[in-house]
């Protein structure tokens, strides 16, 4: 080693806030750390022994932006470059806020932040020449509007004669995170979830192979959340719901192997490792003890996205540096999919060739690294297995608390959830500032970029195009029938009825989605408070 | 509309004992970790710190700051709306006679944008890898330079 003996102290302390041993010899001392093998409750180290020796995980590439045209045409390059995870649509704000895009809230705001969707004819444009089935998957961050993304995919496999249990639609579907994390909520939390149930209760008879919801911690974790925190909430959440659905006559044990749990990974690659781990063990105890779910419907669907917020403006080609050990880390933690961000994300939606890149590095560590080869690779590190006890002990500690709330939602409304985000916010920031944190590029290695990304550039001109591609929906349908529908949507909304039905039946009488959102303002109230301590 | 002095303000806005500043988040991005942890770095640095909260229109914002005799507004825009953001806020502020409230902004903003914002009334602008401490700074000074 020639470093001639320069002092450069590494932070010892994991991003969990957990104490790291000099070396770790041995396993955990507690007698329930070691884990079984892989297949075994409570499935530590996995579901099965396949892992990825037989299928690669699913590689899953988040785009949209501008009109659906445009869109269009990132789907079909990404899938051609073997996005394996299918046409992944993030959509713009006003579509998951549910307005129009000639809605003043929405000025400026058209086919920024993803793809702007307003009526069914939208989505057909937005699948034109993608086989879905050939796809494999679909997936939308609809959350407030789950009700109506799902409705749309339903009902183009309706018209476009798609059998839809020849591929699957994951909606996000989960609304409380919104109001601490993500802020697309606009109805209060109780009727968001009442909906959030409609859906999956309604995809589970109709659709049972689709993932109707996908239970997210990766938003709190960017907000501000460790590792253990991002799980342990999550699983509060996924609690919250999965209790609500078996109220309603869908009990876990039926619905588990089309339940996801969606986390994203950051920069402590054995944090991370260790959390995919934890989450299996903890959710397999609850799912067991709390909903009596056999060992046979155990294996949900672990899904992870690489996180944005470690990527750099600075020396932004770094980035590709991080995106590799996020997708090492999500990988060795077992998870069936992921999305990856890419390098240039930092200031703007990804290129073309940034996102390809994304692809390839995925396909570099599925291909050429080894680890396929065998299941959980880092099962019995001691490490690991130490930081994957205590990540599961801090899970199952927070679960608990939050029982003790009354729940997650209760722990929303009393600001526990929003202030531990905020206060790892602010921690983390300040870590950075005093050094307690490295980032290169920002407090180390800093200097002068020379190398400027190329920027992708939204179309300016796409709000307008699709302004008026509304209206002609509009001059072009049976007011009349639209409005018998949005009737018939306000009746089930107050008679507690599952709302699904009449959503589908709005979405194919060309409702908007404005239109269908204003409904259930009208029906719930607008709230679109979060419960957050600045 | 006038901007109405409240009875507390003197007629210097440094020779206040602490500066008031807006937080906002306008339009509908809804991501507001950088806007919290602002708001307690000004803080504790001791600004006396207004959020506005997510979802505000800037005419909104605009109103709040009038209203609160705030001697600085803080944007935090991630969802790449900033220019019609900021353009609209000036707009604002200057129908309501209060175009000496400086604004800076801070989030998603690349470089090809500064010069824009820069016409369009925005103090400072700051892009991710910002320090708490640039910040304060920023905002004493555009509250120092208030006339």
């Amino acid at each position: 080693m020639s470093e001639h003996g320069r002092s450069d102290p590494a932070p010892q302390r994991s991003t969990n806030g957990f104490d790291i041993d000099p070396y770790y010899d041995g396993p955990p001392s507690s007698a329930s750390a070691t884990a079984p093998p892989p297949g075994t409750y409570p499935f530590t180290r996995g579901f099965n022994d396949e892992g990825y020796r037989e299928r690669v995980w699913g590689m899953e590439m988040y785009a949209g932006f501008g009109d659906p045209e445009q869109a269009n045409r990132r789907y079909r390059l990404l899938l051609e470059n073997g996005a394996t995870g299918g046409v992944s649509i993030a959509l713009d704000l006003p579509t998951q806020i549910g307005y129009d895009s000639d809605h003043p809230m929405a000025a400026g705001e058209v086919g920024r932040s993803g793809v702007a969707l307003d009526t069914f004819s939208d989505v057909e444009r937005l699948f034109e020449g993608v086989d879905l089935s050939e796809a494999g998957h679909v997936f939308t961050t609809a959350n407030s509007i789950a009700p109506v993304a799902y409705a749309w995919v339903y009902l183009y496999c309706q018209r476009h004669g798609v059998d839809p249990a020849s591929f699957t639609l994951q909606i996000q579907n989960d609304p409380i995170k919104e109001y601490v994390a993500r802020g697309t909520q606009f109805l209060p939390v109780e009727a968001a979830v009442r909906l959030a149930a409609d859906v999956v209760l309604f995809s589970h008879e109709n659709t049972p192979r689709w993932l109707p919801i996908s239970v997210s911690g990766s938003h709190m974790k960017q907000a501000g959340a460790s590792p253990a925190l991002e799980a342990a909430f999550t699983i509060a959440n996924a609690i919250t719901y999965m209790t609500e659905v078996e109220k309603r006559g869908l009990p876990l044990s039926e619905f588990n192997p089309t339940l996801e749990l969606h986390f994203c990974t950051e920069m402590d690659l054995f944090d991370e490792i260790a959390k995919y781990r934890a989450v299996r063990r903890a959710w397999s105890e609850i799912a067991r003890t709390r909903f009596g779910v056999p060992d046979d419907r155990m294996a949900f669907r672990l899904h992870a996205a690489t996180s944005g917020a470690p990527l750099t403006m600075q020396q932004p080609t770094n980035n590709i540096a991080r995106i590799t050990l996020q997708v090492l880390a999500q990988v060795l933690g077992g998870i069936d999919a992921g999305r990856t961000a890419s390098w240039d994300e930092a200031l703007a939606i990804p290129s073309e060739s940034a996102a390809i890149t994304s692809l390839r590095v995925n396909q570099i560590i599925a291909h050429e690294s080894g680890v396929r080869n065998t299941v959980d690779p880092l099962g019995g590190s001691y490490y690991i297995e130490s930081l994957t006890q205590q990540t599961y002990d801090v899970i199952m500690r927070e679960v608990e608390k939050i029982d003790e709330m009354g729940g997650s939602i209760a722990a929303v409304y009393n600001g526990y959830i929003g202030t531990r985000l905020a206060d790892g916010a602010y921690d983390q920031q300040l870590a950075l500032e005093k050094e307690e944190r490295y980032v290169v590029g920002v407090n180390r290695q800093v200097q002068d970029d020379e190398v400027k990304p190329p920027r992708f550039k939204i179309d300016e001109s796409s709000e307008q195009r699709k302004i008026e591609q509304l209206k002609a929906v509009r001059a072009s349908r049976d007011d009349s029938a639209v409005r018998t529908a949005l009737l018939e949507l306000e009746r089930v909304c107050r008679a507690d009825e599952n709302v699904m039905t009449a959503v589908v039946a709005a979405v194919a009488a060309d409702a908007t989605i404005g239109e269908i959102c204003d409904v259930w303002r009208a029906v719930f109230g607008e709230f679109t408070g979060g419960f957050q301590r600045a | 509309m006038v901007r109405t002095p409240t009875p507390e303000a003197v007629t210097h806005a440094s020779s206040r004992p602490h500066i008031r500043a807006i937080v906002a988040k306008p339009g509908l991005d809804g991501h507001d970790r950088g806007a919290k942890v602002v708001s307690r770095g000004l803080r504790d640095a001791g600004v006396e710190v207004i959020y506005t909260g997510l979802r505000q229109t800037p005419e909104a914002i605009a109103t709040i700051a009038i209203q609160e005799d705030a001697d600085v507004i803080c944007l935090s825009i991630l969802s790449g709306a900033h220019l019609s953001a900021c353009r609209r806020l000036a707009e604002a502020l200057a129908k309501h006679d209060a175009a000496s409230i400086p604004v800076i902004v801070g989030g998603i903003i690349p470089d090809d944008d500064i010069e824009a914002l820069a016409a369009a009334g925005v103090h400072a602008v700051f892009q991710p890898g910002a320090r708490l401490p640039d910040i304060v700074e920023a905002v004493r000074r555009a509250a120092g330079g208030q006339s």
